[in-house]
């Protein structure tokens, strides 16, 4: 225990050090504008990188296209963008950092700056002196008006205008859109709401693909991306069987939609949910989605004469780009001395049959059939297979409330604030106002207010101002 | 007639409309006497505006789905935005200056879009499977819209610059109201009975903006802090004439004119790529997957971002702000067509697009 006394008391004075360090340098220049400005041009100017260098390619394809001599523009060799990490640039460390950094800053911006003008807009003052509108640029003075009725005029006008109005004796302050002042707030706060959601998706989610034959039932197993503490969200206990997977095709012959028919099984077999997923209409369950992306051909059923079905695959051919294609191969006698090649492009119904020499001797639609090799084939079904986009996202809730909160934040960002004062002396009334970011329609609204307050100002009337104190609150000024 | 040759009659006719209306808006500039010039520019304009949104409404007509699914689709909706948010400034800034910098950008797209495009992209075609969502509608309606705005915001902050080149500017209208006190010299100027501003509602475009900007030029830079602070001068002058309003320049109220339709076009902007988002974690399962095009949107949503807070820095005062808006406007530009030139994706066109 005598032992831990004077380390902790150095650790005290270690944590004091450390708090002003971070008080008096480290938070302002977080809270700094210049770096927050610096952050966001350098986050869009290394994003611009991703889109130019393509991303995810294997070894070989950077090696051709980012040869070392020459290299383009002198130094983008392919060993520089492997180095950086350019092949990847969103998930390098740098870029990361970048984000983190970004979200510190937003942090630090928010409580150190934004906080406190919130504070200071909230409050404010009735001027209570002549020379206080001096330093408004919309300041006027207009005499002629009625001791008693110029401030109710004005408040009057005001209140068309939506203003908030308060009134005290001579003086009078009235203030619109206090929305805009807090719109960055939730801005800002919604932004990092986004990023947290983000983060919890990245470490508790995963992606997962399956290819799967209509009639056929998976377990959720071809996992390509998954966060450390993935694990309890991969479905142990359900499968899911697909009944069946067709694709409409519109009558010009174009895909017109492409649907799976999918239940979902507990342990023991039985159906616990079922749904016919399309493009744009997922199916959801216990917080896992099914997505309905991508499709092939997995087999052909088919028989001889008055033969029993027989399923038999086929495999997509390669085609260099042009098309998908898959085939099979058919024997055609039990030895398997003779065949034909099968050769289908879609699930409209159609196969190519061609023989051992290659050129095309029938075109069979389903449910129908042709003499091949003397025997009688009769096509009964293209087995069409689903491919799957499976997922899971614990922080999604999280993210779309901060999205939630981000469009309500940047429409209030929109507001401008308004404030008005107005000071009633004899028959003379002063009035000035500003506004923050509407400036000309501000302007306008209020020259079209000091109309309203006629007659125009005589020349020949001096206003002796008080030069000596200046109580003027500014609220937003920090 | 048909719906197809009336769009097609409409396409033209809106081109031609904007052709003149350009060379209107430019004559009315060179001649700023002659009244009428800025009035038949401004029915050009609406003219316009009618005929691409009747060609829009045939077209949704004839293909029973909202218009946005192709190349030609989206150029003609953006240079109908455009029309839309000229009104907007126009009416906002009172200046012949506006149409001068829209009306030719609205005429080169439909003139892109009518003239260049190969005729089979001119024609509706059924959607494709992932497009089949009323999302398309919300999504890309909302990032048109978006980049109309930004689009003539920053032709605003670049008229902004070639008004104010070489002058150093005070910006007026942010989001913590820099601008809004009166200029140390203006009071001094006022004080000595120079100057005499008209407190009558005078057009906009006739206030002197050379005086006041280059009054302006003489504040001095203070220490660099964060957030522009203006001091209000302390000097004690007797005052021998009364309050009146100091009236913004017309550099200032360009300025501001540009700052307010970016500030509508961020949020439109902000709504658009979270509905992009949400549809795409809906439909593929990802709300973001760093495809090009979302890259390029989350890059014009920075570039504009740091615009607004380069507004409220000190030190960043002046044509700074407005030099990165005006950069905005090729930002948007790659971001509307020049990703696609990068390959395909969700986000093509077809064609070379």
């Amino acid at each position: 225990m005598a032992m831990n006394e004077p380390s902790s008391a150095n650790s005290k004075g270690g944590f004091t050090i450390l708090k002003r360090y971070f008080r008096r340098e480290l938070l302002p220049l977080l809270a700094d504008l210049r770096l927050a400005i610096v952050l966001l041009l350098a986050i869009a100017l290394f994003s611009v990188s991703g889109t130019v260098i393509e991303q995810g390619e294997t070894l070989a394809f950077y090696q051709a296209n980012y040869p070392e001599d020459p290299a383009l523009f002198g130094f983008l060799s392919w060993k520089v963008v492997l180095t950086l990490g350019l092949d990847h640039v969103y998930r390098t460390w740098w870029f990361l950092a970048l984000l983190i950094l970004f979200g510190s800053s937003l942090t630090a911006c928010t409580f150190s700056r934004q906080l406190p003008t919130l504070k200071a807009a909230r409050k404010w003052n009735y001027y209570t002196q002549p020379r206080q509108f001096e330093k408004l640029a919309l300041s006027a003075e207009v005499d002629g008006q009625p001791a008693n009725a110029a401030l109710a005029n004005l408040s009057q006008v005001l209140q068309t205008k939506r203003y908030l109005i308060f009134q005290d004796g001579n003086s009078l302050y009235a203030r619109r859109g206090i929305a805009g002042r807090i719109g960055p707030i939730v801005v800002h706060a919604s932004m990092l709401i986004v990023l947290v959601g983000s983060i919890i998706g990245s470490m508790t989610g995963f992606f997962a693909q399956e290819i799967v034959p209509s009639g056929q039932t998976f377990q959720i197993q071809n996992i390509f991306d998954a966060g450390p503490w993935a694990k309890s969200q991969i479905p142990k206990d359900w499968s899911v069987h697909v009944n069946r997977f067709w694709i409409d095709y519109t009558p010009e012959g174009a895909i017109d939609q492409f649907y799976s028919d999918l239940s979902v099984l507990d342990q023991q077999g039985n159906e616990v949910d079922r749904k016919t997923i399309h493009v744009n209409e997922p199916l959801r369950y216990h917080g896992v989605t099914l997505y309905q992306a991508d499709w092939g051909i997995a087999g052909l059923r088919f028989h001889f004469n008055n033969s029993p079905k027989f399923d038999l695959p086929m495999v997509q051919l390669e085609t260099g780009g042009k098309g998908r294609l898959w085939g099979a191969w058919i024997p055609t006698n039990p030895d398997l001395s003779d065949g034909v090649s099968v050769l289908a492009r879609d699930l409209k119904g159609t196969v190519f049959v061609y023989d051992g020499g290659g050129s095309l001797t029938a075109t069979i639609r389903e449910g129908q059939s042709a003499e091949v090799n003397g025997v009688q084939l009769s096509i009964d079904e293209i087995i069409g297979s689903t491919g799957l986009q499976i997922k899971a996202d614990p922080g999604i809730p999280v993210v779309y409330l901060g999205f939630g909160l981000l469009m309500i934040g940047v429409v209030m960002s929109y507001v401008s604030h308004a404030q008005i004062w107005a000071l009633q002396e004899g028959d003379r009334l002063y009035l000035g106002g500003r506004s923050n970011r509407a400036q000309v329609t501000f302007e306008r609204e209020i020259l079209s207010v000091l109309e309203t307050l006629q007659p125009i100002p005589h020349p020949e009337n001096e206003e002796q101002g008080d030069k000596t104190s200046d109580r003027t609150p500014s609220p937003s000024m920090q | 007639m048909d719906l197809v040759s009336l769009q097609n009659w409409l396409d033209n006719a809106s081109f031609a409309v904007l052709f003149v209306t350009m060379l209107t808006y430019w004559v009315g500039v060179a001649f700023p006497k002659v009244q009428v010039l800025p009035t038949v520019g401004a029915t050009g304009m609406a003219i316009a505006n009618v005929g691409l949104a009747a060609l829009l409404g045939a077209r949704w007509l004839e293909a029973g789905y909202f218009p946005l699914s192709n190349l030609y689709e989206s150029l003609l909706f953006i240079a109908w935005g455009i029309t839309a948010v000229h009104f907007l400034a126009e009416t906002t800034s009172q200046s012949r200056l506006v149409g001068a910098f829209t009306a030719p950008v609205a005429m080169g797209i439909t003139a892109f879009a009518t003239l260049s495009l190969p005729s089979q992209m001119q024609h509706s075609e059924p959607l494709v499977p992932a497009l089949k969502s009323n999302w398309l509608m919300m999504h890309v309606s909302v990032m048109l819209l978006s980049y109309a705005c930004l689009m003539v915001g920053a032709l605003l902050a670049i008229a902004f610059l070639i008004l104010t080149r070489g002058q150093a500017v005070e910006l007026r209208g942010s989001s913590i109201g820099t601008g809004a006190y009166r200029d140390a010299r203006y009071r001094l100027r006022r004080a000595g009975q120079e100057v005499a501003p008209p407190a009558t509602v005078a057009p906009q475009a006739t206030v002197a903006p050379q005086a006041a900007v280059a009054l302006a030029a003489e504040e001095p830079v203070t220490a660099s802090g964060n957030t522009a602070v203006l001091n209000p001068p302390q000097a004690a002058t007797s005052q021998a004439a009364p309050l009146t309003p100091q009236r913004l320049s017309l550099a200032d109220t360009l300025d501001n004119v540009s700052y307010r339709i970016i500030g509508l076009g961020f949020p439109l902007l902000t709504i658009g790529i979270i509905a992009g988002a949400v549809w795409a974690n809906e439909a593929w399962g990802s709300y973001w997957s760093w495809d090009p095009k979302e890259t390029w949107a989350l890059i014009t949503w920075l570039v504009f971002a740091a615009y607004l807070h380069a507004r409220i820095t000190r030190g960043w005062q002046g044509r700074r702000p407005a030099i990165i808006a005006a950069s905005g406007f090729l930002v948007v530009w790659v971001c509307y067509l020049g990703v696609n030139l990068l390959g395909k994706g969700l986000h093509s066109y077809g064609w070379f697009f």
